[in-house]
């Protein structure tokens, strides 16, 4: 339940309401929380539930009020919860069906003869009209926008239609159904992902970050991880002043432990990524620059090349695995699969070479 | 224009149990063991812990209606006490729903219920914790 006064200052900035996945949905709510929930003060029409800002809703309830008008009905619907008023309006369709209906007789005679449109888009009309004209009692589903007029909540109807529910197993399935969707949606908190995922990780992916910056604006070839440690080194400075604060004396890892485990787990990312590899896995750890790599490159092209013209390729073209094997034979064991992909990709940008399927590439 | 207050779903074995204030709206359901339609009256029965109980139902606002006795009905109204029948539901809806899972029901009205136990215990606990700070 949502406490009658929200503090103004507390309303999520109506920017970000679009994110909210329930703020696009017909939220299935209690008729309790849809009268209580409170309007926003930056557009009217919009309402919060739990801070989720809410327009349109899904209701189910039995209809305890009726009156009708020429232009539409007003349905009080009751789900157990609490009773809303529900404008219903009345479609085009429907009022032309409410015409003396004495001309009908007429053609349902013909139809008997065989396929009858008008006969039939006659039936069609008496359907609909009987699932919009609802007795008291009778079960009735709404969706539609939350609209306050006249200090009186009501459902501005999109859609509404009678329920037909003769053992209340709508209801049933209904009422066990809302729980879990307020437990999974509604009662959780809306909350942008940003922060949440926990510092480690945004640092690590700022770390991958700076390096490949680096290597892009200086057009680096090769490195060794001693090269580029000193560029780490303003994510770790700023990371312990928060925590030192209230307990200085910790035996946790050193500022410059923390830096290499970072650049040892970066590394990793951009190796993963095929960023970088190895060409030769020594005791001096060296990191080729995949796209910067002219022999690598050549290589590639020579293979794809050559072994286009066999004529066991010569139709699809060669498929990277085969491409991957023969580099590895011919200019490195480490080159990984992602790196080769990395620049089979530069080199159909450059229309080097032609991918004819999402695995084959050939070239002219 | 005048809703009427929203009927909450109670147990037949809760109606005479003085949980609900005369005058009170709810919606309860039973088997309807009988009908004197002189008095306009209707009793709904239900088993609960090897016990029978019964719920007096007064017809007038939804008469005539097609008696089914045996048949299992869900009726929506006002509570009200007379003397000598003790608690009567006024009602304003009066539904056949034979061939409804009771079981079932009475689990999704206990879910119901649970969640709304959970929801506001968690609430006072949202307050407590603001008072205290």
């Amino acid at each position: 339940m949502q406490a009658a006064a929200m503090d103004p200052a507390e309303e999520p900035p109506s920017m970000l309401w679009g994110l909210d996945p329930v703020f696009s949905a017909f939220a299935r709510l209690y008729i309790r929380d849809i009268l209580q929930m409170t309007e926003s003060i930056q557009v009217p029409g919009v309402y919060f539930y739990n801070l989720h800002p809410i327009y349109k809703v899904d209701v189910l309830g039995t209809v305890v009020y009726k009156r009708e008008r020429d232009d539409f009905f007003c349905y009080g619907v009751d789900d157990g919860t609490g009773v809303i008023n529900c404008l219903c309006w009345k479609s085009d369709l429907l009022k032309e069906a409410e015409d003396p209906s004495q001309a009908g007789g007429k053609h349902s005679d013909g139809a008997q003869a065989g396929f009858n449109p008008a006969a039939e888009l006659k039936k069609l009309r008496q359907m609909q009209q009987k699932s919009c004209h609802l007795e008291i009692g009778e079960l009735l589903r709404v969706r539609g926008s939350v609209k306050t007029s006249r200090q009186q909540r009501e459902i501005k109807a999109s859609t509404y239609y009678k329920v037909n529910d003769p053992v209340m197993a709508a209801q049933i399935v209904w009422m066990m159904e809302v729980p879990q969707l307020y437990r999974q949606c509604y009662d959780k908190p809306f909350q942008l992902k940003a922060d949440g995922a926990g510092n480690s990780v945004s640092s690590l992916s700022k770390a991958t970050n700076i390096i490949k910056d680096f290597l892009k604006e200086k057009c680096v070839t090769r490195f060794r991880p001693y090269d580029v440690q000193d560029l780490l080194q303003p994510l770790i400075c700023s990371q312990p002043q928060t925590a030192s604060a209230d307990q200085e004396p910790v035996a946790g890892p050193s500022a410059c432990q923390q830096l290499r485990q970072l650049l040892k787990e970066a590394l990793q990312v951009l190796h993963d990524e095929g960023v970088v590899y190895r060409r030769v896995k020594s005791q001096e750890e060296v990191y080729h620059v995949t796209a910067q790599d002219k022999d690598l490159l050549m290589a590639i092209k020579d293979i794809i090349r050559e072994d286009s013209k066999r004529e066991k390729f010569a139709e699809k073209g060669c498929h990277v695995l085969h491409i991957l094997s023969a580099v590895r034979q011919r200019h490195s064991l480490n080159v990984s699969r992602a790196a080769l992909e990395l620049v089979l990709k530069s080199l159909e940008c450059n229309s080097d070479i032609i991918s004819t399927s999402d695995s084959h590439y050939t070239v002219f | 224009m005048m809703l009427p207050s929203a009927a909450v779903f109670h147990f037949p074995w809760e109606i005479n149990s003085g949980k609900v204030q005369e005058g009170g709206s709810v919606r309860t359901f039973g088997r309807l063991v009988c009908y004197e339609p002189e008095e306009s009256r209707a009793t709904l029965s239900a088993q609960h812990a090897a016990k029978e109980h019964r719920v007096v139902v007064h017809t007038l606002f939804v008469e005539p209606f097609n008696p089914i006795i045996g048949a299992q009905y869900i009726v929506l109204g006002e509570l009200e006490n007379y003397d000598g029948i003790g608690a009567m539901v006024r009602a304003r809806v009066l539904n056949c729903v034979d061939g409804v899972n009771v079981a079932l029901l009475q689990k999704a009205i206990v879910e119901q219920r649970s969640f709304f136990r959970e929801r506001e215990c968690k609430q006072g606990d949202v307050a407590q914790s603001a008072d205290a700070t």
